[in-house]
């Protein structure tokens, strides 16, 4: 049985079906550091936005999955995931909670609870349908 | 919030001395494409290689940029230290009343920007967005046509700044090279993210600009 951990927007449609490890990146230093790690490959990455600029390395070193919490797909990480043709969900909301993402409204402790439930999993990322992007538990 | 452990990579004590004027250029032209070799730098930038080299050096030692190969990467102090200086570099600009009506007609130019470069990148075909194959060459001119337009408003409004300014005058450079090329057929100035494409220079200057005025983005 599938257990669908989260869904949002899909940025684009594609076969791709990513698989790795949940790791939240709160800063450029975050970045950096899984950049030095050398294992930018085993991760689905989980930010706050759209607009999460400082992702953009990880991105062009080889990002194979994006889940955010906010931003829409025409956002500036929206169009870039196209670009790269790096699957990402965008402004994920979890299955199992009925916290959303609200522009200006939403505090710190519907991000927390995101990250607290999706950091650490074992996901894919089934972006197949045109609209919605899924993030399901692998484990 | 901070959910991934603290690294030292590249930290030192934070720093609140506000930056020379070369040093912000640069630090800020990393910031802003969050990676960036020397050449890059002094190209966006406007200042000589030499002066770049010479400001690594030093930003570096400031705990403000890591290295990695020949990329410069911004560190968690560098954004806080350009945002301290840029408050008091800015400071008359920022009550400029033609640089607040410029700032808010961008923000609408901007919204537009955004969805054309969608446009661009996917097409709707009975309300599901699949990605452009660009082989409707009529429906690619008309979105050519419409960011060729937004993008020369945008050189006008950037016009404003560089009276204040003139560093942002590398902007207007930046992006009728781009446009340039992309009218010549290389389709790929348009929106690649590891070019100098006009959706990479537009978004760079957006981020500059908000620094600038000291606001911060909104989703």
């Amino acid at each position: 049985m599938t257990t669908v951990l989260a869904e949002g927007f899909n940025a684009f449609e594609t076969t791709k079906s990513p698989e790795g490890t949940v790791k939240y990146l709160g800063s450029p230093q975050d970045v950096i550091q899984l950049l030095s790690s050398g294992k930018l490959a085993e991760h689905i990455l989980l930010v706050r936005g759209g607009t999460t600029t400082f992702l953009s390395p990880a991105l062009s070193m080889g990002a194979i999955g994006i889940i955010t919490m906010s931003g829409a797909p025409e956002s500036h990480l929206g169009i870039l995931s196209r670009e790269f043709q790096t699957p990402c969900v965008m402004t994920a909301y979890l299955t199992s909670s009925d916290s959303r993402y609200v522009v200006g409204k939403s505090g710190d402790a519907h991000f927390e609870e995101m990250a607290a439930n999706l950091e650490g999993k074992h996901v894919r990322l089934d972006v197949t349908d045109s609209e919605v992007g899924r993030v399901v538990l692998m484990d | 919030m901070r959910l991934s452990p603290l690294s030292t990579l590249g930290r030192t004590t934070m720093t609140r001395t506000l930056l020379d004027n070369v040093n912000y250029d640069v630090l800020n032209t990393i910031a802003l494409k969050k990676m960036a070799a020397e050449k890059a730098i002094a190209d966006a930038s406007g200042v000589s290689l030499g002066q770049v080299a010479t400001a690594l050096d030093d930003l570096e030692s400031q705990g403000l940029v890591v290295t990695i190969g020949t990329q410069s990467l911004p560190t968690d102090d560098a954004v806080p230290a350009l945002v301290a200086t840029a408050a008091t570099r800015y400071a008359n600009l920022r009550i400029d009343p033609a640089v607040l009506e410029m700032a808010t007609k961008f923000e609408q130019v901007n919204g537009q920007f955004l969805k054309a470069i969608s446009s661009w990148q996917q097409v709707d075909v009975a309300g599901r967005k699949i990605t452009n194959d660009h082989s409707d060459s009529e429906y690619d001119s008309k979105v050519l046509d419409r960011l060729d337009k937004l993008v020369s408003r945008l050189v006008q409004l950037i016009a404003v700044l560089s009276h204040q300014d003139g560093r942002f005058d590398r902007y207007a450079v930046r992006f009728i090279r781009a446009t340039d090329l992309v009218l010549a057929g290389d389709l790929a100035y348009v929106s690649s993210p590891t070019i100098e494409s006009v959706h990479n220079i537009w978004f760079e200057f957006h981020e500059d600009l908000l620094r600038t005025l000291g606001q911060e983005r909104g989703e």
